[in-house]
Order: structure tokens, then sequence, then C-alpha cells
């Protein structure tokens, strides 16, 4: 029975090679799209399983709520407090902290900028990096031992075994010699820690900075904790043990705040507490700080389901369509006493067939196209399924799940017929029946939404891009002055190169600008008496100028004024209405000072224009610039005349060869630091754009093959047109006014839906475009032109036959 | 009206080679009624094709109205057909989607006729063809002698000068094709030439002169009396 059940469908297959083809395409492509975007998936959400204890480590995180604001936290853990957790709960089986920095690495004379992470002894009892060379036992013993990854050995030494070998690396001033103890496997990519060099935490143990944070509990250095707990220890769950933690070591958390003031309006207190976070949280725990939201992985699974789905409609609406030259076919077997369910045994034998078929070539398309999808969504993907075990499982579940969802309509509706009335040849199937339309109108419908949500992210990206951001970030160099003794050497650079034709100023600050550059902040009590974080720059003295920042009160800082470097500051316009709640004239001369009250005050010399130092999905913080009275910069920035910057870049080089010959000259543009804050978005309407094309072009196969359906069904019927005097315009219009008809439906269904996702989405822009209506105009066009075409190409076929011989295959 | 030249029709496959039509010469006045016989295969239908321009010879004169009509191409044949010729086939070829009204007001739709006027003329020829009452029908609901009478109605609503018919009483009892007979006769009587095909001496016996063919030639012809 199987065996011809197979037979017959190879036969029914072969006889239309070309809607097979449309068909096993469409799904293949369909099938393709939808692994990569669920290896992506999968991906996200496997963040940090690979180790052998992840169910039982956790990050130490501090968590805030109260206050009315959203309750949130952040991994960045005081120093003593892991200690302490080991020392107070028997839960804590071993306690890690890690530290990370940026620091140069010197190996045969050639100098790298690469980062070395700090870490607690029990590292590699907690997390599971297994070493390629070396001990995990011994390899961070002594403080002047190293790890690395292979992929630094190979850098570095052009060989993975690199154990016993000196490694020089300099964080403050010098380079101190390092032994290689072990070489680690490269880091999987959903991993949260991460590292190039590790080291142990005893290194650094004896920094002035680290030793006093280790008495100060407030005091942070930037670091993470993690603890690993014992076996069936619920301490993550206790929260009381954990505030009765918090209680013995900030007992000041509870002393009433703002004693002296008249509370002006009754806010609940904020409500600090430590919570352990399950590392396997971490990724995909927007509340925390650094975690992505979830929502958008989502998201994009429905968008991979939506082209899916599309192509599955595809299959279908060809499936019946391909069967219904076939009714005959049925109603002859039923007379001859096949009973249904042999038939829809003979429908799902060649669906399954196809879709099979359709899946071996979608996975060998997505095997082949994943390198550019790791492109296209700035991933490291594989199909490896040592790392995601169930990705064979969900592939072959997707088999039989895209096999059943296309081939099981065509086999019931199919196997139901009447076989008097298909005898009679009374049905009519393909493009004719409700159901047939609705499907291609919901393939419309979700094609013309994607396209409008592609232009409306391109629209709001390129508006974000090129709004004037308050300075000018055009034509400046930002060069990295990490790791280098910057407080000398600026100066000489400075001198050195400042004069030449080409270089328009020079200027330096101990913070960046732009993405990924981090930020210093300092509390103060704003004048309602709550505490708000302000961003702080310590700059140079003509750091504002060289930005193009503008002052709107008050002067610049001044060299020949001794005071300016000390405790001077210029404030922004969005730190006098918040902070201070005055004007720019009132503010001038006033003394503030930070909320802890630890530091000296400042007195405010100038007021500068609000600028967007952050993406554009925030308004204007609070902000304020000064000149520490020893500058030891992070970043120089140079601005450079407009036009090819090669010679002034070749400038810049020489001249730090020559004052810092032992660490490279490193650099970023400024406009494309700023840039990098959209990457998210550039990254999601890529997908999206592919995505939309992609579902538009499955569409229009499938279109393709309706209209040839169409045609063929109908081939008699035109005929008789033409006898009676159709021109091919007649005919041409009479195919493809159906199909106009569906797509003016989906576009009437699909502009309010996709108005309102992206009006959804356009909210969580401080600055935003407005929707237009032509956007919607435009894709409707777009959609009828590429639809009309299509149909087109089949009915200008269909017209242009000989009428005679569609009367004789009567 | 009609006067057709060592006319040759040949149909190539990839194995063989059909000589449809051997050299065939033909005169057809205007107001004749022409019935053409033969044996099945042997050119009757591709030679009423060829006078219905809906298909073109590979060789010979064909003189329409003495217009040479053999080299025209698709688009000036259907415009010269769709003014002049009405076809009924054997097989009634009414689009089973459309109801009786609409399948008749067709040829009027493609030759431009204004929405009023095609009322008028449909419902005219609808009631001489007495199926008025089944206007709102489709064509599976009624009768095979009933279709016939729509695909008739249908061949000459647009008043055309020639009326081809091939075998338009094969799918019919002997009652209904009697029937399509006299309409085709009242028809020809009226002015309008007709060429019918027919397997039926019956039949035949309407017309004026039969032409009986074999092998894609005409071998006699019987002028009635
Ligand atoms: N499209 C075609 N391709 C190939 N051969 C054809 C084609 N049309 C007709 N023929 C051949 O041409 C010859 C004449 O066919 P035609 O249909 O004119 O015969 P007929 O006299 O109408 O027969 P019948 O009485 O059976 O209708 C036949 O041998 C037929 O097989
Ligand atoms: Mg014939």
């Amino acid at each position: 029975m199987i065996k011809h059940y197979i037979k017959v469908a190879f036969r029914n297959l072969a006889q239309q090679k070309v809607l097979t083809g449309i068909n096993t395409f469409g799904l293949s492509v369909g099938i393709a799209c939808f692994s990569l975007f669920l290896l992506y998936a999968v991906h996200e959400f496997s963040y940090d399983r690979f180790h052998t204890n992840a169910d039982r480590i956790y990050r130490i995180v501090e968590w805030w709520q109260g206050e009315g604001r959203e309750p949130g936290g952040a991994g960045g853990a005081y120093t003593p407090v892991a200690e302490a957790m080991k020392r107070d709960f028997p839960d804590v089986e071993y306690a890690v902290r890690l530290k990370g920095a940026g620091c140069l690495m010197k190996a045969d004379n050639k100098v790298f900028h690469t980062s070395i992470t700090y870490a607690d002894t029990p590292f590699f009892h907690v997390f599971t990096f297994p070493l390629v060379y070396g001990s995990t036992r011994t390899a961070l013993q002594h403080p002047n031992q190293v790890v690395v990854t292979k992929e630094k050995a190979l850098q570095l030494y052009g060989t993975v075994n690199a154990v016993g070998r000196i490694l020089q690396i300099k964080t403050d001033s010098a380079f101190e010699p390092y032994t290689i103890s072990g070489v680690a496997e490269n880091i999987p990519a959903n991993s949260s820690v991460k590292f190039d060099l590790l080291c142990s935490f005893e290194r650094i143990i004896n920094h002035p900075e680290v030793q006093q944070s280790n008495k100060d509990w407030y005091m942070t250095i930037g670091m993470e904790a993690f603890v690993q707990l014992k076996p069936g220890s619920r301490l993550a769950y206790e929260q009381n043990r954990l505030d009765l933690f918090r209680k013995k070591y900030y007992p000041e958390d509870q002393r009433p705040r703002k004693k002296g003031r008249k509370a002006i309006k009754k806010e609940p207190e904020i409500q600090t507490s430590f919570r352990l976070q399950p590392i396997r949280d971490i990724h995909t725990n927007p509340q925390i700080e650094g975690g992505i939201d979830p929502k958008n992985i989502w998201l994009l699974i429905t968008i991979a389901g939506a082209v899916l789905l599309i192509a599955c409609i595809n299959f279908t609406t060809l499936a019946i369509g391909r069967s219904a030259g076939r009714a005959k076919e049925i109603g002859v077997r039923k007379v001859m006493g096949s009973r249904r369910a042999q038939l829809i045994g003979q429908f799902l034998a060649e669906s399954l067939l196809l879709s099979v078929a359709s899946a071996i070539t979608g996975l060998i398309l997505a095997y082949t196209l994943l390198p550019l999808f790791n492109q296209l969504a700035d991933r490291k993907l594989s199909f490896s399924p040592s790392r995601f075990p169930e990705l064979p499982w969900l592939l072959m579940g997707l088999i039989i799940l895209v096999a059943l969802l296309a081939g099981s309509y065509p086999a019931l509706v199919l196997s139901s017929f009447k076989p008097i009335e298909v005898l009679k040849q009374k049905i009519r199937v393909g493009g004719a029946n409700l159901f047939t339309r609705s499907l291609v109108t919901l393939q419309f419908v979700l094609s013309i939404g994607l396209i409008i949500s592609t232009i409306i992210i391109l629209q709001q990206l390129s508006y974000i891009r090129s709004k004037n951001i308050g300075f000018n970030k055009e034509n400046v160099v930002m060069i990295n002055a990490e790791g280098i003794d910057s407080k000398k050497i600026y100066p000489l650079f400075k001198e050195a190169i400042q004069s030449h034709t080409g270089i328009v100023s020079v200027t330096a600050s101990e913070m960046g600008l732009g993405s990924g550059e981090g930020q210093m902040g300092w509390g103060f009590t704003d004048y309602l008496g709550k505490v708000k974080g302000v961003i702080a720059y310590p700059g140079d003295y003509n750091f504002l100028n060289t930005m193009s920042m503008q002052l709107v009160a008050g002067r610049n800082f001044d060299p020949a004024i001794a005071s300016d470097s000390m405790g001077a500051v210029i404030v922004n316009e969005a730190m006098v209405q918040q902070i201070l709640g005055t004007t720019n004239e009132k503010s001038l001369g006033k003394q503030i000072k930070n909320a802890k009250g630890d530091a000296a005050p400042k007195t405010i010399i100038g007021v500068s224009r609000n600028f967007n130092f952050e993406d554009l999905t925030h308004t204007v913080r609070p902000q304020m610039f000064y000149r520490p009275a020893i500058l030891q910069p992070s970043r120089i920035f140079v601005r450079l005349q407009a036009g090819d910057p090669r010679r002034q870049l070749a400038l810049l080089d020489a001249s730090w060869k020559k004052l810092v010959p032992d660490a490279p000259f490193e650099y970023h543009f400024l406009d494309e630091k700023f840039d990098n804050f959209y990457k998210n978005e550039k990254r999601w309407s890529a997908i999206a754009g592919w995505a939309g094309g992609i579902s538009i072009f499955l569409a229009c196969l499938g279109l393709f093959g309706l209209a040839a359906l169409a045609a063929v069904n109908r081939t008699k019927e035109i005929g008789i047109r033409k006898v009676m005097g159709a021109t091919v315009t007649n005919v041409v219009a009479l195919l493809s006014k159906e199909f106009i008809k569906l797509i003016a439906i989906a576009l009437v269904i699909a502009s309010p839906l996709a108005w309102y996702v992206m009006h959804d989405w356009l909210q969580a822009y401080a600055w935003r475009i407005n929707i237009t209506w032509w956007v919607f105009a435009v894709t409707g066009l777009f959609a009828l032109f590429v639809a009309v075409t299509t149909v087109s190409v089949q009915a200008v076929k269909a017209a242009l036959s000989n009428p005679v011989k569609a009367l004789r295959t009567e | 009206m009609i006067k057709i030249r060592d006319l040759e029709k040949i149909y190539r496959t990839e194995e063989v080679e059909t000589v449809a039509l051997n050299k065939i010469s033909i005169d057809v006045k205007e107001g004749e009624f022409v019935a053409i016989m033969g044996p099945s295969g042997c050119g009757k239908s591709t030679l009423l094709n060829i006078l219905g321009l809906l298909d073109d010879p590979d060789n010979g004169s064909f003189l329409f109205n003495n217009i040479e009509v053999a080299h025209f191409n698709e688009r000036k044949r259907a415009e010269l057909r769709k003014h002049n010729i009405g076809f009924v086939f054997q097989s009634f070829n009414l689009i089973d989607e459309l109801t009786v009204f609409e399948n008749v007001e067709l040829p009027l739709i493609y030759t431009g006729v204004k929405s009023g006027e095609r009322k008028k003329r449909v419902e005219e020829v609808l009631d001489k063809m007495q199926i008025m009452h089944r206007r709102n029908h489709y064509p599976q609901q009624l009768s095979g002698g009933q279709q016939q009478r729509v695909a008739v109605a249908r061949a000459v609503v647009n008043n055309p000068k020639l009326i081809l018919a091939d075998e338009p009483t094969g799918n019919l009892d002997s009652s209904n094709g009697n029937e399509v007979m006299t309409l085709l006769t009242d028809l020809n009587e009226q002015g309008t030439t007709i060429i019918m095909v027919t397997h039926s001496e019956h039949d035949a016996r309407y017309s004026h002169r039969i032409i009986r063919m074999l092998d894609g030639q005409t071998v006699l012809e019987n002028i009635m009396v």
C-alpha cells in the first residue's frame, strides 16, 4: 500500500514539474529562513548553560525598588561582599570576584590592546572553561600566572601550546612578565562570562584602590561577583536571609534621609537589597543592567514564523490547486471503493515527500547562508548539535509540523469530495474558494505589514542619525590613551601635532564619548530632595570648544584662572532644570555639593547647551564638565579638517609611535562611535528588511503558481472568451482582477496593524518620526505592481495560446 | 463571400506529420447554407476553424469578403472575427460560471456595445430562442437542448453575417436536434450564411449544398433541391 502511495505520489509530482518546483523551492526558502532565526533564538536562550554547575551558579546583584521607579538591578558588586557571603552563609560553596581591565600585552615585540580579567582562584571550580593545555587546578595558583584563550595564543605566538611562555602585560606604567599557565578553549559565543587573559585576583589585591574598596563597603571598582551554592541550597529564594545579610553590613540603608528638609512630596523610600541571580538568567533578564529583552527574540521568532507560514500557505494553495486537476482521479478511486483514510494517506504521502525534500534543501540553504546571516545578526552562530542538543529535534519537529500544516488541508478537502460531483466536474479549486482566498490574503497581509514596518524602522533610523545632536561629531579622531602614562604624554603629543596643517584642535578627557565608552556618574541631591545621577566629564580646558559644544550662559574654562582646575564646573541645561530647579543665569556662581558630601563643593561657571551624548532613546540627562587638577586622559580627541583624513592619520600615527613606542596607535572616528549606538536598530531593520523581502518573494512565488493554476483551470473559459472576441488585455485583466482585489483587502488589513505595532515601537525613542500615509500608499502600490507583474506573466501566456487548442482539450 | 484556393494545413508533432487539409478549394456565397460531411479525422473541424479565423492556414489563399486573410495575424483575425462570425459547437462551450444572460452578452462586451443596448439585444435574442425564462440560470442547470439554444443565441446576438457550426446536434437527441436545425434554418432564411459540419445525413438535408471531404480534400458536392 505504502509503496503504491509513494509510486503514485512520485508520478504526480513529476507530471507537474513547474508547480512542484515552485512548491519545493518556496518551502525550502521558508524553512531556511525559519531555521536560521530559530538558531538565533536557541542561541540567545542557551546562554551560560554549558557550565556543568549552571543551576548552582548565581551572580550577586544589587536590587532597587521604590521611589516610584521601575524595580531593577545591576551586577556590579562591592569588593568585600562576595567574601562576606562565603563567610556568613554555609550554603555558599565558592565565591568568585571578576574584575576586568584594559591592558597592553607584548610578545615577540608585538604590542596589542586587549583586556585582562582578574578572578579568585575557585574560578575553574565554578565555571566550565576547559583548558587545552595546563591544569585548571594550578593555573591560577600564583599571581604571576596567566591563562590565555586559544585565540589569543594563536594571535600572540601563532601556536596553541603556549604554556610556559612569558607574556609581558602592562596595566599601569610598565610591562611586567607573566607566565602562561594554561590555554583555554575559546569562550563560547553564548557565555556571559568572557575573558581574553585570565589572572588571579591576588595580583591586584594590594592595589591601593582595591585595598580601599575592600574597606569601604560603598565603593565600587566595577567588578562582578558570583557564588556557587551547595547542592540543594535555596538561598537564592530565601530573600529574608539575604536581607538580614544586607542589614548587617549596610546599617545606613535604614537611616532616614533628608532630615533637615521638609518633605515636599511623600514618596516611598528607595529600598536596596542583594539578590542572587541565576547565571542562566543574566543574558535575558532586562530588569538587570546588561540583560536583553527576550521580547525581541520572540518578535524575531514571530517574524520567522510569519515567513514560514507564508511558505506553508503557498504549499497548501498550490497543493490544492495541483489536485484540482485530479478531482476526477479521486472520484474514480472513490467509486472503485477507496476509503477516505486511504485517500488521506495518498495525499499525505505526497505532501510528506515534498516537505521532506523541501526541508533537506532548506537546511542545506540555511547552512550555506549561515555566514551571511551571522553578519546580518552580528552573531557567531553555528549549527552545532553538541552546543545545541535540541536542534536536531526542533528541526525534525519543524519538518513534521510543516508537512502536516501544508499537507493536511488538501488531503482532508480532496478526500471528502462527493464522487458524483467530482465526476460531473462541478468543483473548482485553487484560487477560487474562500479558503484559498483567505490564505492568499493572509500572505499579503504579512508581507505588506513587514514591508511597512521595515520602511518605518529605516526612516526612524535615518532620522536619528541625521538629527543634530548638539555638537559636531564629524572629523574627530578619538585615540585610546589607556595603558600609557597619559598625563605626561598627552601634552607632548598635543605639542607635536597641533601646529600641523589639517589639525584643527586637540583635546582630551578621562572619559570617552559614544557607544561602548562607559560613563561616570556622581549623585547629587535635586531641589526636591531626591538623589539623581549626573554624568561627569573630567576633560581638558578646550574640551567644549573642540567638540563645538555651545555655552548658553557664563564662560568657558580658562587655563589662566587657577581656580578653574579646582572645583569649577560647567553644567548643562538639563542639570540646571532638573537638579537646581532654577534658570541658567541664576545658577551661575552657585555652589553644589555631591549627595554623599565627601567631595569638595563645586562652583558653576557656565551652562552648556544640551547635547545628546547617549543614544536617542534617552532625553538628555544632567551632565557636568570639569578640569581636574591633574588630567590623566584615557582618550585624546583630535579634530581634523574635513576631507580625506589619510595624511593627518599618518601624522598622528608617526607622532604617537615616536612618543609611545610600546603602545599601539588605536583610534576611532567619533561619528562611527555614535553610529554604533544604533547597531541594534540597524541589525533589526536589516533583519526585518530581509524577512520582508523574502516574504514578498515567497508570496509572489505563491501568486505565480496560483496564477498558473488559475490559467490552467480556466483554459477552456479563456478559449471560449477568445472565440467570442476577447483580446490579450481582456484576458490579463480577467485573471489579474481577482488577485488585485485580494491585495487591496490585504492592504486594508495590514495598514492599521503595521501602524499600531510601529507606533508602539517608536514610543521607545525620545526623538521620533511621525508615521506618514505615503508609506502605506507606496507599499500598497509596490505590492500591487509586483503581484500584477507576476500574474501577468501567466495571464499573457494563457491569453496568447491558441483558443482552438483550449477547446480541443474538452 | 468565402473563396479558398489550394488551402493547406499540416500538423507537425515530434513523430508524425498530419496533413489535415490538402490543397482544398471551396466557394461559399452570401446567404448560402452549406453542410460539410466526411469521416472522422478528414479535416472538417480544421477547415471550419480556418474559415472562422480561429486558426491560420499554412499555404493557399483565403478571401473573406474579397479580402485576403490567409496571412492575417491574431489581432487582425480577432477583429474581423468578432464583428462577422458566430460559432456553435458540439459541446456548447458555455462558461459555467456565467449565467445564461451573461454568456449571451459576452460577444457584445468584446465588441464594445454599451450596457443598455446590450441588455436590449440579449433579451431580444433570448426571447427569439424561447429561453428568456432561464436567463438567470447557470449552464449546468439546463438540459442539453436548452444549452445549445443558448449557444445559438450567443452566436447570433452580434448579428454576424456568417455562422459556423461544428456538429451542433452531435450531443443532442433527435427532437432537440431538430429544434436547433429549425433555428439555423430560420436564421439562414433571414439572410445569415451558415456553414455546418455534421455526421448526420438527416441534418445535412436542411442545407442547400453538401460538401463531402476525405483526407483533407473535397471529393463531392451535392446540390440539394
Ligand atoms: N492540434 C493538432 N495537432 C496534431 N494533429 C491534429 C491537430 N488537430 C487535428 N489534428 C489532426 O488533423 C486531422 C484532422 O482533424 P480534424 O479535427 O479536422 O478532423 P474532423 O474531421 O473534425 O474529425 P471528427 O469528425 O472526428 O471531428 C486528424 O488526423 C487529427 O488527428
Ligand atoms: Mg471535428
